[in-house]
């Protein structure tokens, strides 16, 4: 059982401070995935729990033990890099069952385990190659079996397929999962893609600028984001936002008041009732396009279209509003023509123009999104 | 709409060649390219290695065939006995060499160790006031001025120490002038070795000091032997120094030695170039058995991704 819990983690550089104030716990045998833009503090998060970086002020427990202050080599933890960081001067044999050799672990005992990882990697072939004649996913997985071999309390992975092209990406993401899975290790695993960390992780971290900006499962982050910035980055393409006013169900946005007028339903109307003026946010797929003219709908003209196999990215202009919509293949659209858009109505957010945090009540917002994410998932 | 086709662009499909770059196509193609390359290097060679030829040859050559003219290309009657000779006449000679191998060895392996040392430590962590950036700078600056304009000041600081005429006055001096230059060397090639092969040695169970020899000196090992190699080759043919700061033969290396053969009423040619071939041997030869290393050296990068 190791559990994982950061304090108030702060680390400073000087005057340039890469996480502000970490609060975070990790069950045991969880998959927690650190999730936001380069520069949001998320590596050094990880750092920190691998020892690498020592925070300036707060704590780090491993199991409830205090581990803030203490060696690398002395946590029982293993890591995998960005860069992998083989060993160049060894083969892919040194290289796996060199944290064993380096913990005086005997030669048989090691030779079995690094047979074992090997064959659970499937690259017992590779075993006496040297890491420089290997291709990218070869690398990645001799770095996934050293991290593996010492069946370490807990595992941290720092961006370990950003190196990989896309369709390898994909098969060693399923890799990963299930190695997770069957080790049940508590794992943290940090990336910036958020498609990655929808698809692995048990928990989503969503960290911006040295903070937490919500914790939550994959489906909650989606779906019930607590503010504007994590509605933007969950999603591709990302949300839509426009400002709008408000008056009784009816939105009007700032910048195209006459092509974006749309009344909302009643139901969706009592999360924004006292609210005048808040970006709305819509998701690409939460709009349903029309060749027709369609009652309580955006009229807007198509900028270009991006056809992506089963479905086409539509990039259209509202008077001012730019707007991205994602369209089944078959409306046949082309630049120049005008459309009219309809939204979900249960399916947008609202958010406070200052501070961008999210208005209405999430208890009833999980209420509506369930009900509706049967018939908003995937047009 | 407004579009860029509002303002047609005039374009080329395709940029005409340069005369230069026709010229040179048109001489690659009839092979003068190549000649010209190879011409150039025969010259080159030539120039280079003349004057070595000369000396070997000069070995085996009697002093009237040496100065005869025209010059005797290639020695009649080689005179194997010219190198018996030197030792019967000049027999301190091997003092010579044995202090020159002394004062060499111990001071490449010291320049070279405090070096490396210097050179990680420099690479590797932060100091305040961006001391990791100023001070290789500062340590390299000694190397800017004429070394000459330092001889008086050492000579009467090593008398006070008594370190005139002595190998470790010469060991002293020697280490001083190579450290700068290995620091140098040795932080390039620490600069590529990535960070998290560090990182991960003391996540897999080492400590720092652990990660630094088990992972991190066998990376940069070419470049250990390549300063290794230039620091051999500049105290092996060292003179100023070695002529002002070791005057009995104790202390005297290879090249005061050679020096002596030049005396006020002759120029004992003969010996000299014996002793001169002799003191080209050891440098040729540790060059040439770490050429392989040496290579990988200087192309850096050789640590990989």
């Amino acid at each position: 059982m190791v559990t994982v819990e950061y304090d108030s983690v702060k680390k400073a550089y000087g005057e340039t401070i890469a996480i502000e104030d970490i609060d975070l716990e990790v069950d045991d045998g969880e998959f927690t995935i650190l999730l936001g833009p380069s520069g949001c503090g998320k590596t050094t998060t990880l750092r920190c729990l691998a020892g690498l970086t020592e925070p300036t002020s707060g704590t780090i427990t491993l199991d409830g033990h205090d581990v803030t202050n203490v060696h690398p080599k002395n946590r029982n933890i293993a890591m995998v890099f960005q860069n992998f960081a083989l060993y160049p001067h060894m083969t892919v044999r040194e290289n796996i069952g060199y944290p064993l050799k380096v913990a005086d672990v005997d030669k048989e005992e090691r030779e079995n385990r690094i047979e074992q990882v090997a064959e659970t990697l499937e690259i017992p072939e590779l075993l006496d190659r040297d890491i420089a004649n290997l291709s990218g996913g070869q690398q990645q997985r001799v770095a996934l079996g050293r991290a593996i071999i010492r069946r370490p309390a807990v595992f941290l992975m720092d961006e370990p397929l950003a190196n990989l092209d896309a369709k390898l990406k994909i098969s060693m993401r399923s890799r990963i999962k299930v190695l997770q899975r069957e080790m049940d290790i508590t794992t943290l695993y940090v990336t910036h893609d958020q498609e990655e960390a929808m698809s692995l992780g048990d928990k989503l971290v969503v960290m911006d600028q040295g903070n937490i900006q919500q914790i939550g499962s994959p489906d909650e982050v989606y779906h019930q984001p607590v503010n504007r910035f994590v509605a933007g980055f969950i999603g591709s393409p990302s949300m839509n936002f426009i400002e709008v006013t408000h008056s009784e169900g009816q939105i009007q946005a700032v910048d195209a008041p006459a092509a974006f007028d749309v009344t909302l339903d009643d139901a969706v109307t009592k999360r924004y009732s006292g609210t005048d003026e808040m970006t709305l946010g819509v998701r690409p797929q939460y709009f349903t396009i029309h060749t027709d003219e369609t009652a309580n709908a955006v009229e807007a003209e198509v900028e270009v279209t991006e056809p992506q196999g089963d479905e086409q990215i539509v990039e259209v202009a509202a008077g001012d509003v730019s707007l991205t919509i994602v369209a089944p293949s078959t409306i046949d659209t082309t630049r120049g023509d005008t459309v009219w858009l309809t939204l979900e109505d249960e399916l947008v957010h609202g958010f406070d123009p200052d501070t961008g945090d999210r208005i209405g009540d999430p208890e009833e917002m999980v209420a509506t999104t369930r009900a509706s994410s049967s018939a908003g998932s995937k047009s | 709409m407004t579009t860029k086709q509002d303002t047609p662009v005039e374009t080329m499909p395709y940029t005409e060649p340069s005369g230069l770059e026709k010229l040179h196509e048109r001489l690659t193609e009839t092979g003068l390219t190549k000649a010209g390359v190879y011409g150039a290097l025969a010259v080159f060679l030539v120039w280079t290695l003349f004057p070595v030829y000369w000396l070997v040859t000069a070995t085996l050559k009697t002093r009237e065939t040496l100065l005869s003219f025209p010059p005797q290309w290639i020695p009649v009657d080689a005179q194997f006995a010219n190198f018996a000779r030197l030792f019967a006449e000049r027999p301190e000679f091997v003092t010579f060499i044995t202090n020159s191998v002394i004062v060499t060895v111990v001071t490449t392996v010291i320049a070279t160790t405090i070096g490396a040392m210097a050179a990680y430590a420099f690479v590797t962590f932060d100091y305040p006031y961006n001391l990791d950036f100023h001070l290789p700078f500062y340590i390299l600056s000694t190397r800017f001025m004429p070394p000459i304009v330092t001889i008086i000041p050492l000579f009467v600081i090593f008398r006070g120490f008594g370190l005139v005429n002595t190998l470790r006055g010469l060991i002293l001096v020697y280490t001083m002038f190579n450290i700068p230059f290995a620091v140098w060397m040795m932080k390039g090639f620490f600069e590529e070795v990535p960070e998290s092969l560090i990182e991960s040695a003391m996540i897999d169970g080492h400590t720092h000091l652990g990660a630094f020899f088990k992972i991190v000196l066998p990376l940069v090992k070419p470049g250990l032997i390549a300063s290794a190699i230039f620091t051999t080759i500049i105290t092996w043919n060292e003179l100023l120094f070695a002529v002002i700061l070791a005057q009995s033969s104790q202390a005297i290396t290879v090249p005061v030695g050679l020096a002596s053969f030049v005396t006020k009423f002759s120029v004992q040619w003969i010996n000299m170039s014996v002793a001169a071939t002799i003191a080209l041997v050891p440098v040729l030869l540790f060059a040439f058995m770490a050429r392989q290393q040496l290579v990988r050296g200087f192309s850096m990068g050789a640590v990989g991704k």
